[in-house]
């Protein structure tokens, strides 16, 4: 193309840099997701597997999650458990309409998750009545338990958490983006600590 | 460790197909200096691991304003485009792999059911019906998932979007084949320099988001599609037609 077309667009601009702020802000939480990854090696290290819920927007995410430990995408990598919550409509469905929404994750935690698992629950604003139950069903039985929430990290479910990271944005599509850079790290960062097992036996995190 | 996944036919959420070679792993060994130091000291072991949490957020941010300088004009012309099919009564199908399967469905209920009082516009994500995927699977390959099911419901005002992070994956290729050929608006979206789906005539919008790691690709084509949704429902009250 020759000539002298606009590239770019002023409101795209502006789009693109609405996310350049929170952006930061995650970087500013380096320290808090290093131990967070940390956490997780410790239970993975013990045999525990990792459990991902959210609703809406956040069970697209919970399932992305599942499977980028599943399925590693470097060669080397070992494949770590992980199950998202959202996959199974019959169950959900079933569980919404006998229990209630609020019910969907927790009553899957009873029975498929254990105390040696690592709970994720992932939510917008850090309200989510059903992510709060998840949450505090895992705290119950004992599960390391994680939280991304948007808007700051307020909202009754980062209470629940033993770690929480925020997206800080009150926009539910920068939060998600920022979410998506958040799990992509713990994700790439959690396998430094299997290669330094010395690390892992510390007892040093829940 | 030092190597990514050497299998094409897989993509996305992850897994990657780009070349094994040694420069890889002198990359890998200066991205990630503690995988090759010997020391079960956890208080350096975290401070190395902050610094790559630090440099990770840099290169995202980097990449967005690659993308915003590079397609910020492209991104509003395919957005009113988009407006234009949804006036038309056109709906959208969203479609990829692995993780990129979850954006899609993520892409379809952004659309379906929107946050904040914007209007709902019709929206499928391909992967979502385990019953459709694995029959096509199953009975004819993994290449024809996405094709296969445009060709049953896609019409000439529809909008087709798929999601690749290496831009080689077999079933997407078919499916643009598909869409284009039912004249429904075809945007890709891929990583690296585009892949196979640079060479394809049958993609009207391609939008590529140039990184090597597919995490990175990953989160800047979320910031695409989301800004895509955005732009495009800034279009939507002004395109004659619209009754939503």
């Amino acid at each position: 193309m020759t000539g002298p077309v606009a590239r770019d667009s002023p409101e795209v601009t502006r789009l693109f840099e609405l996310r350049d702020l929170p952006a930061r802000d995650l970087a500013g939480q380096a320290e808090a997701i290093a131990a967070t990854c940390h956490a997780m090696a410790i239970r993975f290290h013990r045999g525990g597997k990792l459990v991902v819920f959210g609703t809406g927007g956040p069970s697209a995410d919970a399932q992305h999650v599942a499977v980028e430990f599943v399925h590693p995408v470097i060669v080397g990598k070992r494949a770590l458990p992980a199950i998202s919550l959202t996959t199974d409509v019959a169950t959900v469905t079933g569980i919404a309409e006998a229990e209630g929404i609020d019910e969907v994750f927790a009553y899957q935690l009873r029975y498929l998750a254990t105390p040696a698992d690592i709970a994720l629950g992932i939510c917008v604003d850090g309200d989510s009545p059903s992510v709060r139950a998840g949450l505090k069903a895992a705290r119950d039985l004992g599960m390391l338990t994680v939280a991304l929430a948007g808007s700051g990290g307020r909202g009754a479910a980062t209470h629940l958490a033993d770690h929480v990271l925020t997206a800080a944005s009150d926009d539910p599509r920068v939060v998600k983006e920022i979410q998506v850079t958040t799990y992509h790290i713990l994700w790439e960062l959690v396998h430094v600590f299997f290669e330094q097992p010395g690390v892992l036996d510390s007892g040093a995190a829940p | 460790m030092t190597t990514r996944r050497a299998d094409s036919a897989a993509d996305d959420g992850a897994t990657d197909d780009s070349a094994t070679d040694d420069s890889a792993t002198a990359a890998m060994e200066s991205l990630y200096p503690f995988l090759y130091a010997d020391t079960s000291d956890l208080p350096a072991v975290l401070e190395q691991v902050r610094a790559s949490i630090v440099a990770k957020v840099g290169e995202i941010r980097e990449l967005r304003q690659v993308i915003t300088r590079r397609d910020g004009a492209r991104l509003a012309r395919c957005a009113a485009e988009m407006a234009a099919r949804f006036a038309a009564g056109g709906r959208l199908f969203a479609f990829g792999n692995g993780g990129s399967a979850t954006d899609a469905q993520q892409l379809a209920t952004l659309f379906l059911h929107p946050a904040g009082g914007a209007p709902p516009q019709p929206a499928f994500g391909l992967a979502n019906d385990t019953s459709v995927v694995t029959a096509l699977c199953n009975d004819i390959g993994v290449d024809v998932v996405f094709a296969r099911q445009l060709g049953a419901f896609g019409g000439r005002h529809d909008i087709a979007v798929g999601l690749s992070t290496s831009g080689n994956s077999a079933n997407l290729l078919r499916a643009f084949d598909e869409a284009s050929r039912r004249g429904m608006l075809t945007i890709g979206l891929a990583g690296y320099e585009g892949g196979k789906m640079a060479e394809l005539d049958s993609i009207d919008y391609l939008f590529v988001a140039p990184s090597a790691s597919i995490h990175r690709i990953q989160e800047a084509q979320t910031t695409i599609y989301q800004v895509l949704w955005e732009l495009t429902m800034q279009e939507v009250p002004h395109v004659p037609g619209h009754t939503g």
